[in-house]
């Protein structure tokens, strides 16, 4: 359907010269009407800005990333049922999705599977987290990353699945797989598996330690002090994340915490039962996302 | 309090079909039906295992699922069973060619397809670099400022620029404050009205120089220019402004020396940016170098290309950089395609060098910009590359109050322009006169 639209914007490229015909009815300009919501977005092509939201529930399912924002549609912590999940989410200032890339070593189509760089055009402030994230462009394409605490604009980048023997001497903001870093750096945006996309170590201004190399994988603190064990092959950027200072903020006023969308909590008094007050426990055992063969357990 | 009569959802489509303006034969047709369940599982909604271990783990579905494995499955049935597989049913086809419903046909498909790919520029192709990028695309060098040809125009009182000013700011005053019953007119009310008040001005001088009325507005024409830079295959295409064709072609603007002088010149790159970064690539084109006009067209010379920015929110519209990139790449590309039906489409350096100019606005900054195609060999980097000057930034005024500016009960500013510069307009006159003075 879409392809349609498509097919008579190209065919309208490649009548600029040809000779007057009876055309068919012409519709007037735009997406054809029946095309509702992201897709007419989509096809709307040349000069077209992107709704400031939408009422599309499909509005995550685009599949082809895009730079530009997207509407979201709000879920005031309702499932598809329409029941509340989740208490305390509603109302807020409107947002728009920035599709961000969590996975750094994505390589261009095209492109050979070798490090590259990047340039950072612009860092800004994101509403859908507490990071900022950064717009770099490398090649042909341009994308949405989370910044490092110290990125500009004009920074260049690397990109790397390299590892050596020796160690590198990593900038910030580079991405290297976790083998080619010297031990005790801080690093952010962490995945869990190779290719897998970084999931762990996002929120601003947080970093993990990388403990310890052990043959074939890798030790990291998280923010929680909790320790994780992946494969050295693991992409992470080096340094903090941006936006350091979140944490020391002092929201002010209840009207600051609607504008996040948050909901107040019930005033009812509950009697606080075993689950209230600090709680002093030993660190849980290390997390291994590694299938090591038994006869090795991971330490 | 009244209560709207809840409209079903026909009526409501049919309603806003009638507020756009379609009100003969409406033909409502079902949207998407309403989406009830879980999302769809996409990259952008799962947070699972990445794809490779996906797959493995789906090849472990449990053996009653998998349908090659069972011969007995609950079809014939027409209810599921326990313990039976559930069918696989091929996808239903409707029998007919529905358009409405037909998928079209795959790019790979269709007859124009081919396997190089090619970007294209169109007007709404925002370069990242802006005029370096444009510049490394056309084979350009930059020279800043006006070229010399049209500073002797503005320097010569004998055309009598200086008479214009008030007429100049009632044209301000039209399209700014007068052309409208509200308070102030939008930005894409305002400014074509600026700019055909503007060529009406330049028009009035045709009664002392009578070649000037050999010329020609066009709007809403295609160009189609093709071009190769260093293994690239680029194009220019579509809608770009509003052309100004005149019968005679502007004379060479620079001199023999200056086009020699620009073999040293280097071509900027910016690594890791490659120059087709924001173009548009695609695999089904046509090579094509058309200038727009037929052949027989009395006014066949490009003369000024003028872009419009009359877009009314800020995103919309292009920024200065932006757009001096869009009309340096337009400006090249009817260079090109008027060079190409000139003289062939043989790569060579051009004996008689064409020139275009081209202006661009927003109804209060000014840019302009004189292009000169001396070659179409724009394979190599090296060798005698084209020249443009551009003069950017140019404002016609500072602001335009509609309402006085009032602070504790004193009048700040009041209504009418403020900060006129009649240079702007001077030079708006003088690449008119170009050419023909």
């Amino acid at each position: 359907m879409a392809a349609l639209g498509l097919c008579r914007a190209f065919g309208a490229l490649l009548l600029s010269a040809a000779p007057r015909r009876a055309r068919p009815p012409v519709l007037p300009p735009g997406p054809p009407p029946w095309l509702s919501g992201p897709v007419a977005a989509a096809c709307r092509g040349l000069g077209g800005s992107a709704p400031r939201c939408t009422t599309d529930p499909l509005w995550k399912c685009r599949v082809k990333y895009t730079v530009r924002p997207i509407g979201m549609k709000k879920t005031g912590g309702r499932d598809h049922t329409g029941r509340i999940r989740v208490r305390g989410i509603g109302g807020g200032h409107k947002r728009r999705y920035r599709m961000i890339d969590f996975q750094r070593l994505r390589y261009e189509e095209g492109a050979p599977p070798e490090p590259f760089t990047e340039k950072v055009i612009k860092v800004r402030y994101d509403p859908c987290r507490s990071a900022d994230i950064a717009l770099v462009a490398g090649g042909n394409r341009k994308r949405w990353i989370v910044a490092t605490e110290n990125m500009q604009p004009g920074d260049i980048i690397k990109n790397s699945s390299h590892i050596g023997r020796m160690a590198v001497s990593a900038n910030e903001g580079d991405a290297y797989p976790l083998g080619a870093l010297p031990v005790g750096t801080l690093i952010c945006n962490l995945e869990s598996h190779p290719g897998k996309g970084a999931q762990y170590i996002r929120a601003a201004g947080t970093c993990g330690v990388l403990l310890r190399k052990v043959n074939g994988t890798a030790i990291v603190q998280l923010p929680s002090k909790r320790h994780m064990q992946v494969l050295e092959t693991c992409v992470a950027t080096v340094g903090r994340v941006s936006n350091v200072d979140h944490n020391k903020r002092v929201i002010g006023k209840a009207g600051r915490n609607r504008w996040l969308g948050k909901r107040p909590h019930t005033g009812l008094w509950h009697r606080k039962g075993g689950w209230a007050g600090r709680k002093i426990k030993p660190l849980p055992p290390m997390k291994s996302y590694v299938n090591l063969p038994r006869v090795r357990a991971a330490e | 309090m009244a209560v709207a009569m809840a409209a079903g959802p026909v009526a409501l489509r049919r309603a806003g079909a009638a507020a756009r303006g379609l009100t003969r034969g409406i033909l409502t047709r079902a949207g998407r039906p309403r989406h009830r369940g879980p999302l769809p599982r996409t990259p952008w909604t799962t947070r699972g295992p990445p794809p490779e271990v996906l797959a493995r783990v789906v090849e472990r579905r449990p053996v009653r699922k998998q349908v090659e494995l069972d011969t007995i499955t609950c079809a014939g049935r027409l209810h599921h069973i326990p313990g039976l597989a559930w069918p696989r049913f091929p996808p239903w086809d409707r029998g007919w060619h529905d358009p409405w419903h037909s998928p079209g046909p795959r790019y790979e498909e269709m007859p124009l397809y081919k396997e190089r790919g090619c970007y294209i520029c169109h007007q709404g192709v925002r370069m990242l670099e802006g005029v370096r990028q444009a510049q490394w695309l056309t084979k350009t060098k930059l020279v800043e400022g006006l070229p010399l040809s049209v500073q002797s125009i503005l320097d010569n009182p004998a055309h009598g620029l200086q008479e214009h000013e008030e007429r100049v700011k009632d044209a301000i005053s039209h399209a700014r404050f007068w052309d409208t019953r509200e308070v102030a007119p939008k930005r894409e009310r305002f400014c074509p009205v600026l700019f055909e008040d503007l060529i009406h001005l330049c028009r009035l001088m045709s009664r002392k120089y009578p070649a000037l009325s050999k010329r020609m507005l066009a709007r809403n024409y295609r160009i189609a220019a093709t071009w190769e830079r260093e293994s690239v295959l680029l194009q220019v295409r579509g809608l770009n402004g509003i052309l100004m064709n005149s019968m005679a072609p502007i004379p060479p603007v620079a001199s023999k020396e200056e086009i020699l002088a620009t073999k040293e010149h280097v071509l900027e790159t910016f690594h890791p940016i490659l120059p087709t970064i924001d173009l548009q690539e695609v695999n089904v084109y046509k090579e094509l170098n058309d200038t727009g006009f037929r052949d027989g067209y009395p006014y066949s010379h490009p003369h000024t290309l003028f872009f419009l920015e009359s877009a009314i929110i800020c995103p919309d519209r292009f920024r200065p950089e932006q757009l001096r990139a869009k009309m340096l790449m337009f400006a090249f590309g009817n260079a090109l395609a008027k060079a190409k039906a000139l003289y062939g489409n043989d790569p060579k350096v051009l004996e008689q060098p064409i020139v275009v100019q081209s202006i661009g606005t927003d109804g209060q900054l000014f840019q302009f910009m004189v292009f000169q195609l001396n070659t179409t060999d724009l394979v190599s980097n090296d060798g005698i590359k084209n020249l443009v000057w551009i003069d950017s930034d140019q404002k016609l005024y500072e602001t335009a109050q509609c309402v006085p500016k009032i602070k504790k009960r004193v009048v700040v500013k009041p209504v009418g322009i403020h900060g006129f510069q009649p240079d702007t307009f001077k030079k708006f006159l003088a690449l008119y006169l170009h050419g023909t003075v």
